[in-house]
């Protein structure tokens, strides 16, 4: 069973690398000149958020919509999609639990040039984690001065590096971290407009900063939130309950080729009438990320963390969480690139990660802790096939541990 | 340098790579996590399950774990979020969960927000507070696992322990709490009947598990169902229209039935293993008459699941209500059981019980004693001479007796 469901994964990547290898004669002048190496420091270089993104991925690299390789593309208008597959053989404290196939993410995205300073964009999503559909980007950008724009509209919120690059195809590892998906709650888009921009200080240290306003995480904080806090099941796409707004912000320096990067969130999550009855008075949450990237030993080094504040009603209190963080550091690196020399554009890489959130602060337990291992396979810089472990340490609110571990084979490739 | 660094960072890369693989190939089960041994845990199955009550067994178990959400239905009042919530790994609960019982001596006091005090509420509902002048009884949550087998054991096994004169003149005069079950147990419920032997609760109030868990999801969990369809309110402040916004009923008599039959299907942990000093507390366990309460083996009759069927139970109680003394009276009636009468506690599981505890033991009806020792103490009433019995004993002696208590 394994062997076949692989054989399909292996047998769609490859699929696609050939799809794509036909389209790379027609974009030659992009890839020409493009070293294996370079090619492969461009791996993680995520195509759909790549033009709109202030910092797309471990990689200074910025690629372009009009230059990335793949992208479809007519008069003003430009194209494409990533897709991910998933297998998993996941294990309960010695019990297999049944084993999954499944579809990460699905993902088309589209940017029309308006004009020379106007651009709109859209982006929408089939996301395993919320499992729903996301419209992760319907936005109007306009740039104004050389590198500033603002923008209005459904857009990622620059709640931390992971939240503003998260492409399947793009990434490392089988899942995104805890604190990405426990804490910050990626993918996380957002109603709202505001602004931003690059510089630098010095002529020597780059930085890039985002400003919003949005519509911020609604009352499903804790309405939706199944065995206390939960930050991601507030998280809404379309519009909110309060109708106040909640502000972002990040800014992040890439000094050489790292980046160091801290956001913050924060808004009014709760409903203060309930069919016309006052219930409460404005509840806020308040996230914190920080995220820093670096390159050394031959390593790329990412590490992502997050603290929330929640202010729980005082009929909730005890149960209900008021403090949450996480953290997380991996370490991947190209073992080797091209795989073959006949196979240009190969590379094989490896990762491990470990991470742990703490979903209650206030209580012993209520926490995961996870490591997690990776090796995999890039048949061409923009397509992934990865073997993947992990092994869980998670416990309950009484701080019982029940270990959890897992073999998982995944695919995900721009198209 | 830089290409040294490299070069050697790959090759560490490598090495941590390989040898991954190698205990991977090596130690697979381990990197997979380990199956804990039968026995030794609260929340494992019977042996000899068929493949659908194993099944069944599972669907009970995702049950029993489901955190309700506010938008499910949890509240608008209640006192936690989940079966397991209160119930640590299926063992008793911790001193945060403690239930609070309140009455005005036999009137259950509906009108205050009575029998239980729910102290956490949904936004636009407020918690209960407590009512001045009530007779109040805290209730540490009790183990769930074994219940099957304590469903199984008959009426008539458990009368004949009875001794409500004590004719036999030893000072234990148990009696069954007699209930009549809820009228909207179906027909077939073990439980059910006109008038039937309490053997669930800390009082032996309830007779049926079916019960036991519709009256939990209403009171601790604010979860209406078929049985107990009509929301549970604050009477001092009702809550805002909409507050709970899950329309009734909030669970269906299946699910209900899930985790009534997971519960009946949970195995009680394994004893530990006799020594010659575990056979010398046993020997004074008896001879200090502690077996006139805490029977050491009991036997099932008839049950639907095979597995229940006819096989003795060694729980350590005769599931008979006692007076146990003053210092441990909450002075509340419960059914027919009055403010000083306790039904026998199970000693099963005790072994292993400080795991799902932080290390701590919890005993007696409210926790408050935190070794067997101090629990004995607390004894009175009928278990006096027994209490006495062990106070008199040689330190060693004494040991011996925790020591096979501990290893139930």
């Amino acid at each position: 069973m394994i062997r076949r469901l692989s054989g399909v994964l292996i047998a769609l990547t490859l699929l696609s690398t050939a799809a794509q290898a036909a389209d790379t004669g027609t974009k030659e002048a992009a890839a020409k000149g493009a070293t294996a190496k370079e090619a492969a420091a461009q791996k993680a270089v995520p195509r759909s958020t790549a033009t709109s993104v202030p910092i797309p991925s471990a990689s200074p690299v910025a690629w372009t919509a009009e230059a990335a390789p793949y992208h479809g593309s007519r008069d003003n208008i430009t194209w494409g999609g990533e897709g991910e597959l998933r297998f998993g053989y996941d294990v309960t404290a010695g019990v297999s639990d049944p084993s999954w196939f499944s579809v990460g993410r699905v993902n088309g995205f589209m940017e029309a040039k308006l004009s020379s300073r106007l651009r709109l964009r859209g982006q929408a999503s089939y996301d395993h984690v919320p499992d729903d559909f996301t419209l992760e980007r319907a936005e109007l950008q306009a740039t104004f001065g050389r590198t500033h724009e603002v923008h209005a509209g459904i857009f990622l919120v620059p709640l931390g590096r992971t939240n503003l690059s998260h492409d399947a195809a793009a990434y490392e590892f089988w899942e995104r971290s805890l604190v990405a998906t426990q804490i910050l709650g990626v993918p996380n888009a957002q109603l709202g407009a505001g602004m931003s921009g690059t510089g630098s200080w010095s002529h020597t240290t780059p930085f890039r900063y985002e400003v919003d306003l949005v519509t911020g995480f609604d009352d499903g904080v804790i309405m939706d939130a199944s065995g206390g806090t939960r930050i991601p099941a507030g998280r809404n796409n379309y519009g909110d309950q309060n109708g106040l707004p909640a502000a972002v912000a990040r800014f992040a320096i890439q000094p050489g080729r790292g980046e160091v990067g801290v956001a913050i969130q924060s808004g009014p999550y709760n409903q203060t009438h309930i069919a016309g009855g006052e219930v409460d008075g404005i509840r806020f949450v308040h996230v914190l990320a920080a995220d820093g990237i670096a390159h050394a030993i031959g390593l790329e080094l990412a590490t992502e963390a997050a603290a929330a504040l929640i202010d729980i009603p005082p009929g909730l209190e005890g149960l209900y969480a008021e403090r949450q963080w996480g953290a997380s550091l991996e370490a991947t690196r190209t073992l080797r690139a091209p795989l073959f020399h006949a196979w240009r554009g190969t590379s094989l890489s490896g990762g491990l990660r470990a991470e742990t959130v703490d979903l209650d602060a206030g209580l012993p337990g209520d926490s995961r802790t996870r490591v997690a291992a990776s090796l995999n396979l890039r048949p061409q810089p923009t397509s992934i096939v990865r073997f993947g472990w992990y092994y869980e340490w998670k416990r309950d609110r009484f701080d019982n541990l029940t270990p959890l571990a897992g073999l998982t084979l995944t695919a995900a490739s721009y198209f | 340098m830089f290409h040294s660094w490299r070069s050697q960072s790959r090759i560490a890369f490598c090495a941590a790579g390989l040898v991954l693989a190698a205990l991977a190939i090596v130690g697979c089960s381990n990197l997979l996590t380990t199956e804990p041994a039968p026995g030794e845990r609260f929340d494992q199955p019977l042996a000899g399950l068929s493949n659908g009550e194993l099944g069944d067994f599972q669907d009970g178990h995702t049950q029993f774990r489901k955190a309700f959400t506010i938008n499910e239905g949890l509240g608008p009042i209640f006192n936690n979020v989940s079966c397991a919530s209160c119930h640590s790994g299926d063992g008793r609960g911790v001193a945060g969960n403690t239930l609070t019982r309140f009455s005005r001596g036999t009137d259950l006091d509906y009108a205050e927000g009575g029998p239980q005090l729910q102290d956490k509420a949904v936004p636009g509902a407020a918690p209960e507070r407590l009512p001045s002048g009530v007779d109040v009884s805290y209730r540490l949550p009790p183990p769930v696992f074994g219940v099957g087998l304590i469903e199984a054991i008959t009426d008539s096994a458990i009368l004949a322990g009875e001794d409500a004169g004590d004719a036999n003149a030893d000072g234990i005069s148990g009696r069954a709490n007699m209930v009549v079950p809820a009228s909207y147990l179906p027909s077939d419920d073990p439980g059910a009947g006109a008038l039937r032997v309490g053997r669930f609760g800390r009082k032996a109030s309830v007779s049926s598990l079916i019960q036991q868990v519709t009256e939990a999801y209403h009171q601790d969990m604010g979860i209406t169902s078929t049985y107990r369809p009509t929301e549970n309110v604050n009477p001092a402040a009702p809550a805002a229209p909409g507050a709970d916004p899950a329309s009734e009923p909030e669970v269906s008599e299946a699910k209900i039935s899930d985790i009534a039959q997971y519960m009946r299907m949970l195995a009680p942990p394994s004893p530990g293993e006799m020594s010659p000093a575990r056979e010398r507390g046993q020997t004074l366990f008896a001879g200090a008459h502690c077996t006139g309460c805490h029977t050491p083996t009991m036997h099932t009759g008839w049950h639907e699941i095979e597995a229940l069927r006819n096989r003795d139970v060694q729980l350590y109680s005769d599931l008979l209500l006692h007076d146990m003394g003053d210092a441990l009276a909450d002075n509340r009636p419960d059914g027919s059981a009055d403010g000083h009468e306790w039904r026998t506690a199970p000693l099963w599981g005790l072994r292993i019980a400080r795991e799902f505890l932080g290390g701590a033991l919890l005993l007696l009806h409210d926790g408050r004693a935190h070794s067997v020792d101090e629990a004995v103490r607390l004894h009175g009433g009928e278990a006096a001479a027994a209490r006495d019995a062990y106070l008199a004993m040689p330190v060693d002696d004494k040991s011996a007796l925790v020591d096979f208590v501990e290893s139930r």
